[in-house]
């Protein structure tokens, strides 16, 4: 018996092999590698073009004061000190004074009506009572006029403009991490579980189509068994995706030495309530149960079919299910503790995902075993049936249009 | 004294979606021979060999292979050649080679060594770097061949490995089976081309319509056709029919008839007291394939060699 299971699991690392080196010593593969890298900087450049686009229209933008020359000075002082509290994201538009002519209610009107529509908010009128005109995105530029009349008024109330107040400023570091810290951990952990999975599972129902395309499920049946077969498929790809998780794990572990120090300051702040070697444990121990889970399913669909369209097809429901899963994880990490992320945690197929972000959000170890024992059981069930499956997918196919339309030849004598 | 057994079958029956393709077929294939099992196309060759190597289950009947009830426990000591060829186009032919032996638990290190030097001897040394998308039809079938035999099967499975084989490759792979029935190994193959198995085989099965319809030597295969005599008279007409046998059939010059239990000594004292005379005989065992026909039915192979073209 010992020497069967030999045999076995020698047969099965034999197809990993294959498969893993097939995989990884392509071209296609170092894409696939970067591929995170891809979605970064693809992101980049359309917040950059954005950006762009928001900061040429911002570079033109107005306020406009209708005042006094009297009044303009204090207004001027005012704005200046106001402006010191807003970030360089959110400051207000430039401001310019106009000095009233006959109508000031009409001139504050021309100004926001202006045809290249740059003003985006005039104040008009006594500084009691002020009329504000804003246009369709000058709500904010509004506000920050009313309150600059009414600081104005206030600083004339009390004669000057000058600062009261000198404060000193010191610089804390955290050393918790905040609730917001550990959701963004956690809806990390579900994002890279469910894209890692994905991937995964779609290259090794690849590696199914291509045996099927090449009829090299024939020579492999008769040597292997089906149920090693596979095996070795699930355990290949596992190999190319810890290649996978290994190159972003040392690149994240050393990403924060090489970013600018606000950027590695905010990163810091995303951290697991578990500690960070827990979780990284626990995200891998997560990541394998979904990838087995996911990947067993995935390798039976391919089984199942035997063309690429086919194949397609019936991946699609799968997908589907998965995105709905990542829904829910992605739920559950943003609201830990809800019946939502309760459901998500209980479900097989999301449970992975979620108990990774449980794992993000709560520093409680005891979950995770009960959540791993639970996994490990789907995951026996959906293997011991999916290479039951596969190999009653692989073998109907194996009759092929072909030799059923020989088989139904009669043969005379 | 019996003779080891490499392969048996007791009654193996497979059914497809109702369509009963294999209808009880025995086999005994004696260890070191060399086993042929004929049949037309759809004759159920292929669901046999299937079912003998464990890639499918009986749905009734028994076999061991090598000695094991279950056939999975002899597949590290089991060649095969399936009848759809199959290699990975991107791996290079030893390691396709080297792979196929790993399979059945040959350590890769010594797969690819045998590869270089099995291609060498096959005349392909130079090609053992190159892909397998790179390669011939009939060079990637050698390369599946010897991936077959690379681990040095103690039987090697080989189903119509002649089609799509050139005369010269087919030549070779004959020398291929010689040689590996030399080494010791049992092998099975089927066809449905029957030079290479009167050539070939020690013993061979001809099974139709999913039966077997006979097992036994080439010779006797042959045996269950009398002889035939071709005879050519001095002097040709209507008339020698009616001396000759009343199967005689007019081929060019020669009158072909089979020749009875009593001889043809009789028949051609008559017919040279008729005045037809002799001016040419002579006498053959009839062929493998007249034998074939007879036991399969000459529609059925008519159909089948129709498709093999």
């Amino acid at each position: 018996m010992t020497g069967n299971y030999r045999r076995a699991l020698r047969q099965a690392m034999t197809v990993a092999r294959r498969d893993f080196i097939a995989t990884v010593f392509t071209p296609t593969f170092l894409l696939f590698l970067l591929s995170p890298m891809f979605t970064i900087l693809f992101g980049a450049a359309g917040g950059l073009g954005a950006s762009t686009v928001t900061q040429g229209a911002a570079g033109r933008a107005r306020i406009v004061v209708v005042a006094a020359p009297d009044q303009a000075a204090a207004i001027v002082a005012t704005d200046r000190q106001l402006r010191k509290v807003f970030g360089s994201a959110d400051i207000p538009p430039p401001l310019d004074i106009a000095t009233p002519s006959g109508d000031p209610a009409a001139q504050a009107r021309a100004a926001v009506m202006e045809r290249s529509g740059d003003v985006d908010a005039a104040i008009y009128g006594p500084l009691e009572k002020p009329t504000i005109l804003y246009g369709g995105n000058g709500q904010n530029e509004a506000d920050y006029l009313a309150g600059l009349a009414e600081q104005t008024l206030r600083a004339q109330k009390l004669g000057s403009t000058a600062t009261l107040s000198a404060p000193i400023k010191t610089r804390l570091t955290r050393t918790a991490v905040t609730a917001s810290g550990h959701n963004a951990a956690a809806l990390f952990a579900v994002m890279a579980i469910f894209l890692l999975t994905l991937f995964l599972a779609g290259l090794t129902m690849g590696t199914m189509a291509e045996e099927r395309s090449n009829k090299v499920i024939e020579v492999l049946a008769a040597a292997v068994p089906l149920e090693s077969v596979f095996f070795g498929k699930l355990i290949g790809m596992f190999g190319v995706a810890l290649l996978f998780v290994g190159f972003w794990g040392a690149v994240a572990s050393q990403i924060t030495s090489v970013l600018p120090a606000g950027v590695a300051t905010a990163l810091a702040g995303v951290a697991p309530a578990v500690g960070k070697p827990v979780f990284a444990l626990l995200f891998l121990a997560y990541f394998v149960m979904s990838y087995l889970l996911v990947g067993a399913v995935y390798l039976i669909l391919g089984a199942q079919a035997s063309t690429q369209r086919e194949l397609q097809m019936m991946a699609l429901p799968m997908t589907i299910v998965q995105m709905a899963n990542v829904g829910m994880s992605t739920a559950a990490a943003g609201r830990p503790g809800s019946t939502i992320a309760w459901i998500a945690e209980i479900f097989p197929f999301s449970s992975p995902m979620a108990m990774a972000a449980h794992a993000a959000n709560s520093s409680a170890l005891w979950p995770h075993a009960v959540a791993i024992l639970w996994q490990l059981l789907w995951v026996s069930l959906v293997i011991s049936l999916g290479a039951r499956w596969f190999r009653r997918g692989v073998l109907k196919s194996g009759e092929g249009p072909k030799r059923k339309r020989k088989q139904q030849q009669p043969a005379s004598s | 004294m019996s003779q080891s057994l490499a392969v048996t079958a007791h009654g193996l029956v497979k059914n497809f979606g109702g369509r009963r393709v294999v209808d009880g077929v025995d086999l005994a294939v004696p260890t070191g021979t060399i086993y042929g099992v004929l049949g037309p196309n759809g004759a159920g060759k292929t669901t046999t060999l299937r079912m003998l190597l464990g890639i499918i289950e009986p749905d009734e009947g028994e076999r061991t292979l090598l000695g094991r009830d279950r056939p999975r426990e002899a597949s590290d000591h089991v060649g095969y050649l399936p009848e759809e060829r199959g290699l990975y186009p991107q791996m290079k032919a030893r390691e396709a080679i080297a792979f196929m032996g790993a399979l059945r638990g040959l350590p890769w290190k010594i797969g690819r060594k045998r590869a270089i030097e099995m291609m060498e001897q096959a005349g392909l040394g130079y090609a053992v770097d190159f892909k397998i998308r790179k390669l011939s039809k009939g060079m990637a079938q050698l390369v599946q061949l010897l991936g077959s035999v690379v681990h040095q099967p103690d039987l090697l499975v080989l189903d119509e490995p002649f089609s799509g084989l050139d005369p010269v490759n087919q030549e070779g792979l004959e020398r291929l089976i010689r040689a590996e029935q030399a080494r010791g190994a049992t092998v099975l193959f089927s066809t449905h081309v029957m030079a290479h198995a009167e050539r070939l085989c020690d013993r061979l099965a001809i099974i139709a319509g999913g039966k077997r319809r006979f097992e036994g030597t080439v010779a006797e295969a042959r045996g269950m056709l009398p002889m035939r005599a071709h005879y050519q008279p001095e002097r040709d007409g209507p008339e020698v029919a009616a001396i000759l046998p009343a199967d005689a059939q007019h081929n060019g010059r020669d009158w072909v008839f089979p020749i009875a239990d009593n001889g043809v000594e009789a028949l051609l004292l008559k017919l040279t007291q008729s005045g037809f005379g002799v001016a040419g005989l002579s006498i053959e065992r009839p062929g493998l394939h007249d034998a074939f026909v007879r036991i399969v039915g000459a529609e059925a192979l008519a159909q089948a060699e129709a498709e093999a073209l």
